[in-house]
């Protein structure tokens, strides 16, 4: 009898919880389509993008997968107080990106960042990286793979180091879910079919593609 | 009824006879796109990602003593499987599993363009 009343109490109060976090979710969506969040990015998978023009002519990433895509402790600060992440304005190879995204108030950052949580692909496999200095997976980035030269990533001594056609990597720890680096990876027209970095499928095995996330998935800012 | 027709008839030719030039500006397109990160949008290997850390300098595409050099096989190669199939910096990435065999036979055409030189 007990047993079944702590049930039904629990029960209840994961109904709660639900709803909550439903009635949460709703005011994140109003709030990304009050803000005209939508203008620049779009939130329906699966990806759009068929020719190189088509990924030209976007003025803001998809977010269609954000959920898999972004560690929630980092999107809710984020979006009350973006900071560049390209080096490079969007789609651009000759300015510079001059930090100038949309900011949230306080409230609207974190209830957009739960609706964001929510804009999931289904092809990301959890728990499958896991992040350390990863010595082969850092072989792999800094030499025998081309990776270095489009990203800024952190050196041994937490220096800010490589390329900049590509979104920084320097606090892929932070802001990065590590096992959605693997599935970029792996599954390179699910979430980008047309984009400016190289196609590894084959080239790299899944060992090796698992390996570079754990290496870039450790970025994080020397405390 | 004879004006449409006349039309279509003339943009089917307009479309036919613009074929080469249509190729021609699509491959401009995709060194822009997957090129010029590195070798720079002019193909003078000045691109955004050359820093001063960057290791090696991305082949200048209008040096025409450099690229005169090289045979035609020998930037279908190199664009196929990256610098390390030719000795080169692995800097050069490998583009046989992203861009099709068209894609790369039009790159090959447009950077003898840019060097306006032949294969040695
Ligand atoms: C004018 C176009 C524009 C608008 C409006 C806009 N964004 Fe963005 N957004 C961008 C661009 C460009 C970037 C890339 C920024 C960078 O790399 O620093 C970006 C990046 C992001 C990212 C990180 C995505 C990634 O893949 O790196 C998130 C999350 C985001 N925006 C959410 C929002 C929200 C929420 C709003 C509404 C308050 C919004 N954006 C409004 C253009 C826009
Ligand atoms: C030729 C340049 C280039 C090379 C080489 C390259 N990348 Fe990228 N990478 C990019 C660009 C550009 C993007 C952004 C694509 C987009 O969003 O359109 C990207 C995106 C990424 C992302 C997602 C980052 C984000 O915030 O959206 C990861 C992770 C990544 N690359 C890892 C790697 C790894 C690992 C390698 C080597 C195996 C590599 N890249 C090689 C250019 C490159
Ligand atoms: C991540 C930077 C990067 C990107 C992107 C890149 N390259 Fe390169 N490329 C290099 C570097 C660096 C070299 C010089 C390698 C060396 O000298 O060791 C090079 C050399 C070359 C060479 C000369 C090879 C030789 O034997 O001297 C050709 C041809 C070439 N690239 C074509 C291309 C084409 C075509 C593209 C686009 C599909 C491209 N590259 C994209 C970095 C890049």
């Amino acid at each position: 009898m007990k047993g079944i009343l702590s049930t039904a109490i629990s029960l209840t109060w994961l109904f709660a919880l639900s709803s909550a976090g439903q009635a949460d979710t709703a005011a994140g969506q109003a709030a990304f389509e009050a803000n005209d969040c939508v203008s620049c990015h779009y939130t329906e998978g699966p990806a759009r993008e068929k020719t190189i023009e088509d990924q030209l002519a976007k003025t803001g990433p998809e977010l269609w997968y954000a959920g898999d895509k972004f560690n929630q402790d980092w999107l809710v600060p984020w979006l009350a107080d973006p900071q560049p992440i390209r080096p490079m304005k969007f789609n651009s190879l000759t300015e510079e990106n001059s930090g100038d995204h949309p900011a949230l108030g306080a409230d609207d950052a974190t209830s957009v960042a739960d609706y964001l949580m929510t804009l999931t692909s289904g092809a990301v496999e959890s728990g499958t990286v896991k992040v350390k200095k990863n010595a082969k997976g850092r072989q792999i980035f800094t030499k025998k793979m081309p990776c270095s030269g489009c990203h800024q990533y952190r050196g041994r001594k937490g220096e800010t180091l490589g390329g900049r056609s590509g979104p920084s990597l320097t606090d892929a720890g932070l802001r990065l879910n590590p096992d959605w680096i693997l599935a970029y990876l792996k599954q390179p027209e699910t979430f980008k079919p047309v984009k400016m970095m190289p196609v590894f499928v084959g080239l790299l095995s899944d060992k090796d593609m698992a390996n570079v996330a754990s290496y870039v998935g450790n970025f994080k800012p020397k405390k | 009824m004879k004006k449409v027709l006349t039309l279509a008839f003339a943009a089917g030719l307009a479309s036919q006879t613009a074929a080469p030039p249509v190729h021609a500006a699509e491959t401009e397109t995709v060194f822009r796109f997957y090129c010029a990160q590195c070798h720079g949008l002019t193909g003078k290997g000045d691109g955004p990602n050359v820093t001063k850390d960057f290791p090696v300098s991305p082949r200048n595409f209008t040096d025409a003593t450099e690229m005169s050099k090289l045979t035609d096989a020998d930037l279908r190669n190199v664009i196929l499987d990256g610098g390390p199939a030719v000795s080169k910096s692995p800097m050069m990435p490998p583009w046989g599993k992203t861009l099709s065999d068209e894609e790369v036979d039009g790159l090959v055409g447009y950077l003898r363009e840019v060097c306006a030189c032949q294969g040695g």
